[in-house]
């Protein structure tokens, strides 16, 4: 029993530091983040729904919602699409694949904040796609791009694009590779197409694999802030940036927490629906 | 026929691919070495006609560039050393607890990299902000870590499962104490999934802007040098800082490339 005691000791000591530095630093802040959004500013009444009803008073809230909506659902379906179109051409390149999968995964090296400079390259009111625009003689003056409209939303969803396909195609790619050869050399003997063959054994057993990044992106879509920050600033806020600017600018912890709280709400539905679906499948299987 | 057919499709969408994957890179070095004529006009040049070093120059000379730089070198150091510190030993532990335990607590700390920033950044700004721990380094390692930790546990648990336990047995075995097992065996048995570890937590923290720009009120890092600069409408100081702050993250990266898989990504790349 001793020796038990001590060989679980020593694990406990090792794990220790972790988990208080979570509980510390992400545990309760998070906690106290949700408090915070539920106080009320003035005679700090918990709980109490004012933040929220003061958010949703603010003119940028519900654009901000919108955008945050907006972003996620046709972003996260763009990014898949594109996601495993590019997974698919890595497979069939067999000359230089190498080379193409370094280009290919070079956004996964370039630091958010940078995409975002790279972006304000392209479509500033002075950037090369105007110029290129004016050149075809498509349009005589300069689009303004960054300025707040659904050409804004347009240009977000390219660079979320541009920084974040390459994640999610090497989750396609890792599912792709564990595909058995032998199942779709058995259909392509039966005289199956390459498109039947895509649709009714690739696309099939890649579903876990989908699943995943759907759920991984939605998350990570819903926290969209450096891109928008940057590219576009107050002319298109998201609730991430929306949250930055109550507090940062007009110094209302208050309702800066509302909207973050709001986010993590939305992030834990996502979440938690994605783990029961999960569970749900796991018990129809056993 | 058809065969080359299909090949030539499958070529022709990866040229299209690596040139809208290729361009903004290009566009920013080249940016950062054309002069403002080239660039600042309605119709800016696409090629590399005169390439001048002057941005670099003021870059180097200017002094607006060090502090920065120092602050995130220092700080992406030190937040891969506390990551490791912290993660080694915990990882290991969950590589070896039983199933159930592993699996809850991984679930725990994958759950702690999906909550929006922005609701950790500001209760953390506000008590930093009363700690006195505002605008310095300690303060910033302290918040990357947030980030950081989750990301190197993951990538060890990983790590140490691949160490079976007959290794340890053997070990104890020929008398070798639990303590020195750990040592001496399994951790220089680790050592090449560390570095890896390690080498993702000095990027993530060298990368960092949310944090940064939550508990910065007038030292910058880097990444938010590089966005006052942006929102000055500097083009050029933009792109020599973006570029500089890239360079690192790409070799690294490059060089990582076969340790570079889904699951250590997930949640590190986002919008």
């Amino acid at each position: 029993m001793p020796r038990l005691l001590q060989r679980y000791t020593l694990h406990g000591l090792m794990l220790l530091p972790l988990c208080v530095y979570l509980v510390v630093f992400t545990g309760l802040p998070l906690l106290s983040c949700v408090v915070v959004s539920f106080t009320d500013a003035a005679s700090h009444a918990f709980p109490s729904w004012n933040n929220y009803l003061a958010l949703v008073s603010l003119g940028q809230f519900s654009p901000a919602l919108r955008n945050t909506l907006w972003l996620t659902s046709v972003g996260v379906s763009l990014e898949i699409l594109c996601g495993l179109g590019v997974a698919l051409i890595l497979q069939h390149v067999v000359w230089g694949r190498a080379v193409v999968r370094t280009i290919i995964l070079t956004p996964l090296g370039v630091p958010t904040i940078v995409a975002g400079v790279m972006f304000t390259y392209l479509f500033g009111s002075t950037g090369y796609i105007n110029a290129f625009l004016q050149r075809l003689g498509v349009i005589d003056i300069p689009l303004d791009w960054l300025g707040g409209d659904w050409h804004s939303l347009g240009v977000l969803l390219g660079a979320e694009l541009w920084k974040v396909t390459p994640m999610v195609t090497l989750i396609m790619l890792a599912g792709l590779e564990s595909i058995p050869a032998s199942a779709l050399e058995a259909a392509a003997v039966d005289g199956a197409s390459g498109w039947r063959r895509f649709w009714y054994i690739t696309l099939p057993l890649l579903r876990p694999s989908l699943t995943m990044a759907v759920v991984l992106r939605a998350i990570d879509a819903f926290r969209i802030f450096e891109l928008p920050l940057l590219l576009t600033g107050k002319s298109l806020p998201v609730l991430g940036t929306l949250a930055y600017s109550e507090y940062y600018e007009y110094d209302n912890p208050f309702t800066s927490a509302a909207a973050a709280s709001l986010l993590l709400g939305m992030i834990a539905l996502c979440l938690g629906g994605y783990l029961l679906v999960m569970a749900r499948r796991q018990e129809g299987l056993s | 026929m058809r065969r080359m057919h299909r090949v030539l499709w499958w070529y022709g969408w990866s040229v299209l691919v690596v040139l809208f994957t290729f361009f903004p890179v290009y566009l920013m070095v080249k940016i950062s070495l054309s002069s403002p004529t080239e660039v600042l006009t309605p119709h800016p040049f696409l090629g590399l006609p005169a390439m001048t070093g002057e941005h670099w120059r003021t870059l180097l000379t200017s002094g607006t560039l060090w502090p920065p730089l120092g602050k995130s070198f220092a700080v992406a150091c030190w937040t891969m050393l506390g990551a490791v510190g912290l993660a080694t030993p915990a990882a290991y532990v969950l590589a070896r607890l039983p199933p159930t335990w592993k699996y809850g607590l991984l679930l725990g700390l994958f759950a702690s990299r999906m909550v929006p920033e922005v609701g950790i950044a500001l209760p953390i700004a506000v008590r930093f902000l009363s700690w006195g721990l505002v605008d310095t380094q300690v303060g910033l390692v302290l918040a990357h870590l947030i980030k950081v930790l989750p990301l190197v546990t993951w990538v060890l648990v990983g790590t140490f499962e691949t160490i079976p336990v007959e290794v340890e047995e053997a070990a104890q075995v020929d008398g070798c104490h639990r303590l020195a097992v750990l040592t001496r065996v399994v951790f220089p048995l680790a050592a090449p999934g560390v570095a890896v570890a390690a080498l993702f937590a000095w990027l993530e923290s060298w990368n960092e802007f949310t944090y940064a720009l939550y508990l910065s009120l007038t030292e910058n890092t880097l990444p938010l040098q590089t966005y006052y600069y942006v929102t000055r409408g500097n083009w050029f100081d933009a792109a020599t800082y973006a570029t500089l702050l890239t360079v690192p993250v790409m070799i690294v990266t490059a060089s990582l490339q076969r340790y570079l898989k889904a699951g250590y990504l997930t949640g590190a790349v986002q919008g």
